[in-house]
């Protein structure tokens, strides 16, 4: 347990120099928002809501989708890798340092979402509503991407096609939500744009309690909850299946 | 024509690859179309994202050359660099010009709303060669694949944004408007506005004319040999 622990520091370290993820989902994103506020300025939807806070926090939620690839490359690196031969000598529980990378890993993506919201609300006056609960949501984002991702690395042979899988996962998301253009209208489309997706749940969850619609909030926390649960069997036991 | 029938082969056999050459443009072909805002069905309006995304990972095979040190022994043979070259562009730009066929002959026959057709098929076809040469440009930048791919990614997204493929041009304040001019993606979408909307010959060929002159630059660029 104190050798795992040992690690937390290094792996940190490993996530906080991973330039490339910084850029992807901290730096594309800001320029995103600041470009977004810019242009929009003070415009409304129909509904009243600034368009300003409707792009910012489906944007961040967005990006959330794609923060289980840094468990992923982490998990492949460490335990599918020649690395793996080292990190088998080394003693320690194999199990805890998995988990320690997962959660680590899920906790920097949770921290970059965390700067996006700061940064808007701070800079653009972005409205979160409770800023607590954003946060919640984007954890819950966090938490099932990741365990989306290994359930990819672990399902699939080729760590590329997982990479592949996990790109479709994200860009599927948003594309179902209707967010780049409209989904035909049939209850498959009406079912992945809403109850069905990640992304639309999160949102909702968000929009909802802004609006007081606790219901609705729960509704879609509890949706959200429910698929992180089973997801995170279903990776337990394809993992146990590779790993053993 | 050793190269150039290599350089097809070796475009085909990547898994992702044929994705991206043969499924995304059909795909294209079914999106709607809005009713506002972009003129043109959504598949077309961000065919030249698609474009340019085929164009990178085409010419990531060129920077596996590299690294793999390829080139290096390319260097000793009795082959020109120049010929290297344009041997692997022109087969990419084969495909990258079948799949503009493709999408806008498809398009025709699923009875898309494409206005004119072969105006629209000139304009992907220049905007090919610009995303090649951009993509040939950016390749000599690094020398790992993912990351220029990646790094790439996010450009993409910016300058589609910045040129007015995401949202109207119309919409971004004035700064931004004018400085929309330096994306060749700018170009693109004034190219898809007039094909939508019609307009003077002479506009046409500028924005044909700007989408070369940058081929030409990035051309430059991407074509110094590097041997590392």
């Amino acid at each position: 347990m104190t050798n795992v622990l040992s690690t937390l520091r290094f792996t940190t370290l490993r996530l906080i120099r991973n330039w490339i993820v910084l850029l992807l989902l901290l730096g594309i994103p800001i320029v995103l928002i600041t470009f977004f506020a810019i242009i929009l300025g003070d415009s409304k939807t129909e509904a009243g809501m600034p368009y300003i806070q409707e792009s910012t926090t489906l944007m961040v939620l967005a990006f959330q989708l794609f923060g289980g690839s840094i468990v992923m490359s982490y998990i492949h690196e460490d335990f599918f890798t020649e690395r793996r031969f080292r990190i088998q000598s080394l003693p320690f529980s194999q199990t805890l340092y998995a988990f320690s990378i997962s959660v680590l890993g899920t906790l920097f993506s949770i921290f970059l979402g965390g700067i996006l919201v700061f940064y808007s609300f701070w800079v653009f006056n972005v409205e979160w509503g409770n800023i607590g609960w954003a946060v919640f949501v984007i954890a819950l984002m966090a938490l099932l991407s990741s365990i989306v991702c290994l359930i990819f690395t672990f399902a699939v042979k080729q760590f590329k096609v997982a990479e592949r899988l996990s790109e479709v996962y994200g860009i599927g998301a948003i594309v179902l939500a209707g967010l780049f253009f409209p989904m035909p209208e049939n209850a498959f489309f009406e079912f992945m744009g809403s109850y069905g997706n990640p992304l639309t749940l999160a949102s909702a969850a968000i929009f909802e309690y802004q609006a007081g619609n606790v219901a609705e909030v729960w509704l879609n926390v509890s949706i959200l909850l429910g698929a992180i649960i089973v997801a995170f069997f279903v990776m337990l036991a394809l993992g146990r299946r590779r790993m053993g | 024509m050793t190269i150039f029938q290599f350089a097809l082969k070796r475009s085909f056999r990547n898994k992702t690859n044929l994705l991206f050459l043969t499924l995304f443009p059909v795909g294209a072909i079914f999106l709607p179309a809005s009713e506002i805002w972009p003129f043109l069905p959504f598949g077309y309006h961000y065919f030249g994202v698609l474009i340019l995304f085929v164009s990178i990972r085409l010419a990531s095979i060129m920077l596996e050359d590299r690294v793999k040190g390829v080139v290096k022994r390319l260097a000793v043979a009795p082959i020109s660099h120049l010929h290297y070259l344009w041997q692997n562009l022109l087969a990419y730009m084969v495909i990258l010009l079948f799949q503009c066929a493709l999408a806008v002959g498809g398009g025709v026959l699923y009875g898309q709303e494409l206005y004119s057709p072969f105006a629209l098929f000139c304009l992907f076809v220049t905007f090919s060669l610009t995303s090649l040469a951009l993509a040939l440009a950016w390749i000599s930048l690094f020398r790992n694949k993912e990351t220029s791919f990646l790094v790439f990614m996010s450009i993409v997204v910016l300058i589609a944004l910045l040129g007015g493929l995401i949202m109207p041009i119309e919409m971004m304040p004035a700064v931004f408007e004018r400085l929309a001019v330096i994306f060749p993606t700018y170009w693109l979408s004034s190219g898809m506005k007039w094909v939508a909307l019609g307009g003077q010959t002479t506009d046409i060929l500028l924005i044909h004319g700007m989408l070369l002159l940058y081929t030409v630059c990035f051309l430059i660029i991407g074509s110094i040999r590097k041997i590392a």
